[in-house]
Order: structure tokens, then C-alpha cells, then sequence
């Protein structure tokens, strides 16, 4: 096992608040633990708040970064795992956005012990579309595509890049303040990233969560349509869905409000 | 348009359809408000078709997955967005890569202007592919550098290297380094009598086994014919001793006729003062302690 100090300076650690119950956020691709800076406040009144940063993102220590590890979403989930046994945390609700949610799953499964329960911002568990079954909202064309115009805009990623994706018709003051504090990102982490979360499949593993679940799902997400959200919700063994008439795939930046109390009475009900 | 003087023409904007690229004008709502020329010469659209209708008619996916997250952002901080490479559609329903600038008005109006990169792309693409390849021999050369071909372990000069770093680093810590020689017992009578293959399969299973002896921040090499370097980082006197008696254990599990093969071990300790040399010296005489004392032992430097 890992020694308490070297997971924190690895995944950039930082527990805040007090209360019985800890809450750990798992952010998702594109961002860092600053995206949560929106419901944190309210969250910390109540419990004890674990946030980081996965290898490779945010002011994670980019040096421990493993290329053939983090090329699947499982080396991930062991982050949040390495860091709830370093921290002697259990019994935790994991709050994932995205791909963090599909990562929380994973931990989830892998140590089910150190979990109590888990809330889902925007999750898809295959973003692809596998016809005629299932439907993730891209061609694998496309998803190539994606990848490809990320090597092609390489210098790009270190400017600005609204957490994926913000919805563009949310105001432009929210979409510039969000924008604002954008994470550098490495390209090449970027990429092995985004290769692991767009053509990843898991749809599999959704029966395997024993733990109760809340989804939050947008009305309208570029990347994922509200039938996922339906789709994952019937896969589930445990869980209810709750959609919010919103625009984009950051409910938690766009619609902090919207989501801080269904959050809170999921977590205490527990 | 040739009763036109140059100034009229100008005026009446004909200009902007002669120039050899793109030219188009959104809304904030994604609307396209004005698009040249270009569109219908080029591109195969029907302009008035084009007019009214959104953005996403012209971007594919991926583009529009790039408009949300990185050009609104940068069109807000910056007002205006430089060489981004995107893929756009043309009236055929064909993907063009093109280079797009764009420039944000106080109106909230978007000019973009973008030229073909077909040929840029494919350069663009050679370095990519170039850069992955020479990468990934990177790794596999530097793997060759560090490696022992037969066991896996780390050779000799890469555990020299390490040992150099790791004795720094003791200097600033409150533990000590360990080093540790391991010597198989009798290992010429085994390649004599066995054959080398034997005894190449000794050295590999014993490498296999000392490679997963140790924690993450130790370091095991094949240092010799028959001969390995355990370095302990960070470890104390009973700490080495512990993990001695479980090297024997361990390597008493590899057989060769029935019998188990033994080792010798010389351990030292240093709280960093002592040079490398200095310790693989005491290693090696503590090595030799241990065989003289009749083998299959650990004998500590002293």
C-alpha cells in the first residue's frame, strides 16, 4: 500500500469540512478538482469533503504518471481507491461527474466495502453507438475524429477549455467564468485520457453496482442524450434517475442549485 | 458586374467572393448570417440554403464538440481565436479538415475566415505519426538500456545509476540503504552438471522471485553471471535481516534435481556517507564471510 503522504502530493488530496459522513468527488475528463468549487460550500456544511486530482490532471504530480496504466479507466479507479485506503476513509458516498462517475463505478465494484453509495453527474457508460441495440451519440468516426482534432489543436489545450461540455447557450458570463480557471492539461495525458473515457464500453459492468444510486442526467448534453441516462437508470440494480431541464454536460457548474439538495438528502439518507 | 468600378465593388462586398477562401458570419444562437462565395464555387452549397440555418449544418460532430468547450471560451476570453483546425462539411456531405480564424464583435457576431487543409492535415499527421513512433522506441530502447535480457531484473548499469540517486536521498532521510549481494551456491557444479540451460532457468525463475521479494521503492539487478544487487531505500538493520531469511526461504523454492537451490548473502548498511563503491566493497567481502562460513547464509558487514 501507499504511504498516506505520497498518494496526497500524487493526487493533489484536499480534505475540507467536518461531518460523520465523507463525500469524495471524482471530476471528470477535461478538468480538475475545481470544477466542484459550486457545490463544495453547501457540501462541506454537512460532511467531510475529499477532493483530488486523477494522475495526470489538474496539480496532480504529472512524474507518477503511467501511460499503459492510465489507458483504461480501471488504473483510475485504483487512484480513488489508493486514496481512500490511504486516507483510512470507508463507508463513502463517491460523487463522480462523466467519466468520473463510470470511474467511481469501477472503485465501486473493485473495494465495494469502502463505499456507502454513489451520485452520477451526466453519466454515459459508452459513448459509442453500437446499433441497433444501443445508442452513445457517436459514429466511431467521430470519435476519431475528436481525438484527431485534439492532436491537431495541440497547442490549444492550454488555454481555454470549458469543462466538456458546457452547453453553449448558457450565459456567456457563466461560460467565461467557467472557462476561467482551466486546468493545463498535458496533450498527450489529454489524449490517453480521452481515448480511455470516449471508447471506453461499460455497459457491462452496470448490474455488477450493489450500491444505491443517484443519476443526474441533463435535458439537453451534446454528449449524452437523456436515453442514456434511461438506459443506465433500467441497467442499475439500485438506482433513480433525476433529469434536469438544463443545457450541457456540467449540471454541477451550470445548475449548482438545481442539484445541491437532491445531492444532500441522497447522501444523508444513505 | 463589370459597369462596376473597383471602389463600387469594393462597397458592395463582390470582393469578399473573389478571395480563395471562406468566408462566413454567425450569431450567438449559432445562426449563419452571411457566407461567400466560396461556399457555393467550392464548397457545392446552395448559399441561400446555407443562410438561416445553424452552424451544426456545417460542422460535424467533433467540430461541434470543439465549438462548446474550447471556441465559445476562447471567443469570450480573447474576442478572437487564431489557426484552430476543424473539420467542416461541405454540400456534398464530404469532411474537409480547415484552419479557421474567427473574431468576436461587440454584437456578439462571429466573422470566421478558413482555408483548405487537406495538405496541411496530412503534414500534420506524418509528424504525429513520427513523433508516436519515435516515442515508443524511445521506451524500448530505454527498456533495452535498463534491462537484463534474461531475467528482467535491471543490469548493472542501470542499478549503478540508481544506487548513486538512492544513497542521496539517504543523506536527507532519518533511515539507512541497504545493500544486499546475492550469490547463487555452487552455480558452476549446476551449469556443469545440468547444462547452461539449467542454469539459465535458475537465474530466470530466482529473478522472477526477487522481483517480487521486494516493495515498490526497491531495486533488484542482476549484477553478474550468478550474482544480484538488492538495493533496500529508506530500511533499517532488522528490516534487511527480515528480508534475508525470506530471500532464502524464497530461494530455496527453485529446484534443480530434487534439491534446493541455496544462496549467499553479504548485507552493509549506510546512513548515506559512505560512497557506492565503498558499500558494494562491503557487500561483496560480508558475501564472502558468508560463503566461507559454509554458505547458504547472510552475513552482515561489520
Amino acid at each position: 500500500m501507499l504511504l498516506k503522504s505520497e498518494v496526497v502530493k500524487r493526487n493533489n488530496v484536499n480534505v475540507i469540512g467536518s461531518g460523520e459522513k465523507t463525500v469524495l468527488l471524482a471530476h471528470g475528463f477535461g478538468c480538475d478538482q475545481n470544477m466542484w468549487r459550486f457545490i463544495v460550500p453547501e457540501l462541506s456544511k454537512h460532511y467531510r469533503i475529499v477532493l483530488f486530482d486523477f494522475v495526470g490532471s489538474g496539480q496532480s504530480d504529472v512524474s507518477q504518471y503511467d501511460i499503459q496504466k492510465y489507458s483504461s479507466l480501471e488504473g483510475y479507479a485504483q487512484d480513488i481507491v489508493d486514496v481512500l485506503d490511504a486516507l483510512e476513509f470507508e463507508d463513502v458516498t463517491v460523487v463522480g461527474h462523466s467519466v468520473g462517475s463510470i470511474i467511481a463505478l469501477l472503485a465501486c465494484i473493485k473495494r465495494p466495502e469502502l463505499f456507502s453509495n454513489v451520485a452520477m453527474v451526466c453519466p454515459s457508460p459508452c459513448f459509442l453507438n453500437l446499433p441497433p441495440d444501443y445508442f452513445g451519440g457517436f459514429a466511431k468516426e467521430d470519435l476519431e475524429e475528436l481525438l484527431n482534432l485534439m492532436d491537431k489543436n495541440y497547442i490549444g489545450w492550454a488555454e481555454y477549455l470549458a469543462p466538456l461540455v458546457m452547453g453553449v447557450n448558457n450565459q456567456s458570463a457563466l461560460i467565461g467564468e467557467l472557462s476561467d480557471s482551466f486546468c493545463s492539461t498535458d496533450p498527450i495525458v489529454a489524449k490517453n485520457f480521452a481515448k480511455a473515457t470516449f471508447f471506453s464500453d461499460y455497459r457491462g459492468s452496470l448490474k455488477a453496482l450493489t450500491h444505491d444510486t443517484l443519476i443526474f442526467q441533463s435535458k439537453h448534453d451534446s454528449l449524452a442524450a437523456t436515453t442514456i441516462g434511461e438506459f443506465m437508470d433500467s441497467e442499475l440494480p439500485s438506482s433513480s434517475l433525476k433529469v434536469i431541464d438544463a443545457e450541457g454536460h456540467c449540471l454541477h457548474m451550470t445548475h449548482p442549485n438545481e442539484i445541491i439538495n437532491p445531492l444532500i438528502k441522497f447522501i444523508t439518507n444513505d | 458586374m463589370t459597369d462596376l468600378s473597383d471602389e463600387e465593388a469594393v462597397q458592395k462586398a463582390y470582393l469578399v467572393d473573389s478571395f480563395p477562401c471562406g468566408a462566413f458570419v454567425t450569431n450567438q444562437a449559432k445562426t449563419i448570417l452571411y457566407a461567400n462565395a466560396y461556399f457555393s464555387d467550392t464548397l457545392h452549397w446552395d448559399i441561400n440554403q446555407l443562410l438561416g440555418s445553424s452552424l451544426d449544418t456545417l460542422f460535424t460532430l467533433s467540430s461541434k464538440i470543439f465549438y462548446e468547450s474550447y471556441v465559445v471560451p476562447t471567443l469570450l476570453h480573447q474576442n478572437q481565436l487564431d489557426e484552430m483546425q476543424l473539420i467542416i462539411m461541405n454540400g456534398k456531405q464530404e469532411r474537409l479538415p480547415v484552419t479557421l480564424n474567427a473574431r468576436f464583435d461587440q454584437n456578439g457576431l462571429i466573422y470566421w475566415t478558413f482555408f483548405d487543409a487537406t495538405k496541411r492535415d496530412k503534414l500534420y499527421q506524418e509528424l504525429i505519426s513520427s513523433r508516436e513512433q519515435l516515442q515508443a522506441q524511445a521506451q524500448k530502447l530505454s527498456a533495452l538500456a535498463t534491462t537484463d535480457e534474461l531475467t528482467g531484473l535491471l543490469n548493472r548499469r542501470e542499478i549503478n545509476r540508481i544506487a548513486e540517486i538512492a544513497i542521496e536521498q539517504t543523506k536527507r532521510s532519518q533511515n539507512q540503504i541497504v545493500l544486499m549481494m546475492v550469490d547463487i551456491d555452487f552455480f558452476k557444479n549446476i551449469n556443469d552438471t545440468w547444462g547452461h540451460q539449467e542454469g539459465d532457468r535458475v537465474l530466470k525463475e530466482l529473478g522472477a522471485l526477487l522481483n517480487k521479494s521486494g516493495r515498490k521503492t526497491d531495486y533488484v539487478a542482476r549484477f553478474g553471471g550468478e550474482e544480484f544487487l538488492i538495493i533496500l531505500s529508506d530500511s533499517n538493520k532488522a528490516e534487511a535481516e527480515l528480508f534475508a531469511k525470506r530471500l532464502h526461504t524464497l530461494i530455496a523454492t527453485v529446484i534443480v534435481n530434487q534439491l534446493s537451490v541455496t544462496a549467499s548473502i553479504g548485507v552493509t548498511l549506510s546512513d548515506g556517507q559512505k560512497s557506492y563503491e565503498t558499500l558494494c566493497h562491503e557487500a561483496d567481502t560480508a558475501l564472502y564471510e558468508a560463503k566461507d562460513n559454509g554458505r547458504n547464509q547472510t552475513h552482515f558487514y561489520a
